[in-house]
């Protein structure tokens, strides 16, 4: 299948905040109610549609536990767009998003869309976070902000989708170097950057023009 | 060496005449010029030599310099001439290799020098850091050399160095920057370095994946014009082997991203490809990239991965390059056998594929199926075994869950298939069944084999295969063949092979049972074989089917044929071979290794003909049947001989309960002992090695102690009897720094010792801990043998009662012989459920 665009995402946030479970959802339509620890860092992908054009999504779901953070710390720099998740059941995981975001800010390259998620919104009876909590806290740090549930897929696709849009625009903004793979943005087999449609990337590379395969 | 000993003069002033220094003075002197010079320049010239003698006194250069030359790459970073030479002599002496002009007299030659330095550096995580920030720097003098140091690390520590590069922030991002560097050297031997940090290190692997490798490797593959590049090429293939080998998240990233698509124009033989001929590169480049596919649809990777690389294989059209190359002519033996091996687990399980391949046609005259050509050179003797085993497993992968092939091939048996003249493979594999081959005979019996699995369907089919025998005698059936052969042949491997053959047809299957019954000196044959007390090498094998063949006829026995009831069987087992034989002779084969060996994976790996004796399919069977069958024994058995606890008197009932309990618990109470006892072994084991670790570094630290104290005393001798005159000659002021600078000495010296002592202390703390465990171990292991001990009075006791019941008239044989059996059968856990 051909794509306009291919983003990379990855999935952060504490271990058994849903992480696993978003990404399932996302590419599988399915939850898995079992919860296993995942060692290192899972694999999805899936293609969407925004402003018509096919674009497709590899995201990197990655461990929680504190002695993976410094592995974690590796996929900052290579993704264009980050979900950062809490349980919205779980106060403490709510409490660990400076740390994450610290982490992702200092690692990532300036232009890296964060969405804030609070996850698990099905379990209203045991909510501990409120949901002006997370509002404010994107506000504060400049997030998109989105409530879901892994489980009912409620706002599931919105999540990756809207990232996915804000994504998008910087790159028509002309903000993301669209021509250095290593921002998480990959051009389309067919797509070539001298392609009109296309705002011609703040030139900030030398290199015009790569040779496209 | 003379211009490396002018260069020396140079740097250090001549000697005094008269008087010959050694290496260890010129090391020494080097070394201090560097720590004492002012002069960027000086200290550079040092640090040249320090490079140049690192190879032939490399103990010398490490054992002093290493502190001094991880300092100057500290505080002389700017300056890439004299980082590239502290980077080399440290890559030189942490260097696996043996040099050739190492000096290696006075060098114990147990350790290896390399080794020990490089765990000497890694000891401190902050000098990898160093080292990965040199790959920033851009100047060919530092960066190459900084790749070239990292190697040797991970040649000596790799589980270390791992660990370390992992934590290190963006430690892998810039190692891949590397693939990107326009000087080939630089990225090639970035690619080794890679290579040698994915090994086996998931963590790893998934980093160097995101980071576009695969992108990265596939346009080097690209440029150097695929498997007709250089050894770049296969290394490229080699990294990509790391990161997809049992990592399900990159093969699953591998064939999302569509890179399975960008392999195809590798498996594209050219036209002229047999006038040029295959290079031994090309061969290997190409042995690479089938390993490379076979990893994506390994039987051991998911179901799901499996299916959808396997898909995306065929939509690819690599599926048809594969059957191309099998077709095509010139090509080298192993790449043929290889690309076999790759077709049929590209096909494994996969309907569409497996449709594929059945219709490949070999461009013969008259062109014939390709499967065909294969089964032909399975059975011929002329082929080479290798070659031979790759298409047995072909054919198993084509038949694999393909009810469809399987009908195919059985079809082509059948008496219905009138005046075709054209071989099929039916006919290939019955000739090759009764051949003289035995080897033709096993390839041939386990492919037959194949076409029955789980198909009750074809398992009747075959049994309307007839054939002609000689002289226009009636035709037999192949069963019958099958087990008339079966008595004629002499060869192990033979009997083997129709053996798991019929034990395939017969599961589930009573008609096949029937005919098998009828077959003359059949069942005889299986009773002899059962009950012989002796075998020869791998006898125990022939003699464990025997049994499971009989097993089997007691299983699915329908009654229908006379003096062969299961009733008939059971008792035959029982009276004849014994129940015991019976049982002991099933269970040699699931102990043998061989059946460990072939259970183990669906292809067939055997270096030698003559290791070709179980197969998988078979073992899988086996497994399932065993236990069924020791169970259908049982129950007959009870049914003859229906004496239950029933018939004893209440009292004796109730004695015999507690009796059965006593065991229990003594039964419960050995396990729980024999568990600790093991736990207690393994304490043992682990206190033991960390003993002989400890005691290495006790030697590693006394050779590092006794290098330093010739240090301290040549420091003594020569320098502190120069420094002492100096100092004599000097004003009393300025002596100051000298005696502070022995005094510094000195202290690091006596640092050192205290170190070792505090690590003696700590090795006679864990000896004495080990010595207290094997105590408490050997009082365990008394009490073991005090617990057997009671438990055989016990027994005793119990058979005196058993005695007098019997006496009593009241238990019978059968018990007895149940209490029996279990009592020998301590390794089968049959536990407490003995009675
Ligand atoms: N009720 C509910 N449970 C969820 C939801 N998402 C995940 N879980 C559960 O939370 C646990 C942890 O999920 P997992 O995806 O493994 O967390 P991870 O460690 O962040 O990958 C599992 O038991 C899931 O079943 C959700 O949206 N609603
Ligand atoms: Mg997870």
């Amino acid at each position: 299948m051909s794509y306009a665009y291919l983003f990379k995402y990855i999935i952060i946030g504490d271990t058994g905040v849903g992480k696993s479970c978003l990404l399932l959802q996302f590419t599988d339509k399915r939850f898995q109610p079992v919860h296993d620890l995942t060692i290192g860092v899972e694999f999805g992908a899936r293609m969407i549609t925004i402003d018509s054009k096919q674009i497709k999504l590899q995201i990197w779901d990655t461990a929680g536990q504190e002695a993976f953070r410094s592995i974690t710390r590796s996929y900052y720099r290579g993704a264009a767009g980050a979900l950062l998740v809490y349980d919205i059941t779980r106060r403490e995981t709510f409490n660990h998003l400076t740390t994450w975001l610290d982490d992702a800010r200092q690692h990532s390259n300036s232009n890296m869309v964060i969405m804030l998620i609070g996850n698990k919104s099905d379990l209203e009876s045991r909510r501990e976070v409120k949901k002006e909590e997370g509002e404010a806290f994107a506000r504060e740090h400049g997030l998109v902000f989105m409530e879901t549930s892994a489980k009912t897929a409620a706002n599931v696709e919105e999540a990756f989708i809207n990232t996915a849009k804000e994504i998008y625009e910087k790159i028509q903004e002309g903000v993301f170097d669209i021509n250095n793979e290593a921002n998480g943005i990959k051009i389309g087999p067919q797509h070539s950057p001298t392609n009109p449609s296309l705002p011609g990337a703040g030139g900030s590379g030398g290199s015009q023009g790569s040779a496209c395969c | 060496m003379e211009y490396f000993k002018s260069g020396l003069k140079s740097v250090l002033g001549a000697p005094p005449p008269g008087t010959q220094i050694t290496g260890a003075e010129t090391v020494e002197k080097l070394v201090s010029r560097v720590s004492t010079s002012t002069l960027l320049e000086d200290r550079r010239d040092a640090c040249r030599a320090l490079k140049a003698m690192s190879k032939q006194y490399r103990l010398e250069v490490g054992a002093q310099g290493m502190d001094i030359l991880r300092q100057v790459l500290e505080l002389d970073r700017n300056d890439c001439e004299i980082t590239g030479y502290c980077l080399d002599a440290l890559c030189n002496i942490t260097s696996k290799e043996v040099f050739e002009d190492e000096n290696q007299s006075n060098m114990n030659m147990a350790v290896n020098v390399g080794e020990q330095f490089s765990e000497m550096f890694l000891k401190n995580q902050e000098n990898v850091s160093l080292v990965l920030s040199f790959l920033d720097e851009y100047d060919f003098r530092v960066r190459w050399p900084a790749v070239k140091l990292l190697t040797s690390l991970t040649t000596c520590k790799l589980k270390e160095i791992q660990d370390i590069i992992l934590v290190s922030p963006m430690g892998v991002s810039k190692l891949m920057d590397l693939l990107s560097d326009n000087r080939e050297v630089i990225r090639n031997d970035a690619l080794l370095l890679l290579i040698n940090l994915t090994k086996s290190n998931a963590n790893i692997q998934k980093i160097v994946a995101f980071e576009n490798a695969f992108d990265k490797l596939l346009n080097i593959i690209t440029e150097e014009g695929y498997t007709d590049g250089g050894i770049v090429v296969e290394d490229c293939l080699l990294l990509m082997l790391n990161l997809l080998k049992n990592n399900t998240s990159n093969i699953n990233f591998f064939k999302e991203g569509s890179y399975i698509q960008k392999l195809a124009p590798m498996f594209i033989l050219p036209d002229n490809l047999e006038e040029v001929g295959w290079s031994p590169q090309k061969i290997s480049n190409f042995h690479c990239v089938l390993q490379l596919v076979r990893t994506l649809v390994s039987p051991n990777n998911p179901a799901q991965i499996i299916t959808s690389c396997q898909k995306t294989l065929r939509d690819a059209g690599l599926l048809e390059s594969l059957c191309n190359i099998l077709m095509a002519s010139g090509v080298p033996a192993d790449i043929l056998t290889e690309t076999i091996n790759t077709v049929a687990e590209v096909i494994r399980g996969n309907l569409t594929n497996q449709e594929f391949f059945a219709n490949v046609l070999a461009p013969s005259n008259p062109p014939r199926p390709a499967l065909v050509v294969l089964i032909m050179s399975m059975v011929n003797e002329k082929q080479p075994f290798a070659l031979r085993c790759a298409v047995l497993y072909c054919f198993e992968c084509f038949l694999y869950k393909n009810e469809i092939g399987q009908d195919l091939v059985v079809q082509t048996l059948l008496p219905s298939s009138t005046g075709n003249t054209t071989v099929t493979a039916g006919q290939l594999l019955c000739s090759g069944l009764f051949s003289n081959d035995s080897l033709s005979n096993w390839f041939s019996a386990v492919a037959l084999s194949h076409c029955l699995i789980e198909n009750p369907a074809q398992k009747e089919q075959l049994l309307r295969v007839l054939l002609a025998t000689n002289l226009g005698a009636q035709p037999v059936t192949l069963l019958n063949q099958c087990g008339v052969f079966l008595q004629h042949t002499s060869k192990l491997q033979a009997k083997l092979g129709i053996l798991m053959l019929l034990s395939m047809w017969m599961a589930h299957c009573p008609a096949a049972v029937k005919i098998f019954l009828n077959v003359p000196g059949a069942m005889a044959f299986l009773t002899a074989q059962t009950s012989a007390s002796e075998f020869d090498n791998n006898e125990e094998l022939l003699q464990g089917l025997c049994a499971f063949i009989m097993g089997l006829c007691v299983l699915f026995n329908d009654n229908t044929v006379q003096n062969y009831s299961k009733e008939n069987l059971s008792q035959l087992i029982e009276k004849r071979v014994c129940i015991e034989t019976y049982c002991k002779k099933l269970n040699e084969i699931s102990r043998h290794e061989v059946y460990a060996k072939a259970a183990k994976q669906p292809q067939i790996k055997a270096k030698h003909s003559s290791e070709l004796l179980l197969e998988f399919e078979f073992c899988k069977l086996f497994k399932v049947m065993e236990g069924l069958i020791i169970q259908a024994l049982g129950v007959q058995r009870d049914l003859s001989n229906g004496i239950s606890e029933l018939s004893l008197s209440e009292h004796e009932n109730a004695l015999l309960l507690q009796y059965k309990e006593l065991i229990r618990d003594q039964d419960k109470k050995l396990q729980d002992l024999q568990r600790k006892f093991n736990h207690l072994q393994k304490e043992c084991n682990d206190l033991q090695t960390q003993v002989e670790e400890l005691q290495q570094t006790n030697t590693q630290l006394v050779d590092q102690n006794t290098l330093l104290k010739v240090q301290l005393s040549t420091a003594n001798t020569s320098h502190v009897t120069n420094i002492i005159h100096e100092v004599k000659s000097m004003s009393p002021e300025s002596a100051e720094p000298y005696p502070v600078f022995i005094h510094g000495n000195n202290d690091l010296l006596l640092d050192r010792i205290k170190k070792l002592e505090a690590d003696n202390e700590r090795l006679e703390k864990v000896e004495s801990e080990l010595a207290e465990k094997t105590s408490e171990l050997e009082s365990y292991q008394r009490d073991q043998d005090d617990l057997l001990e009671l438990l055989t009075a016990q027994d005793t006791k119990l058979n005196k009662f058993k005695e007098r019941l019997r006496q009593l008239g009241a238990l019978s044989r059968s018990d007895e012989s149940s209490s029996d059996l279990s009592d020998n059968d301590n390794d089968r856990d049959s536990g407490p459920s003995l009675l």
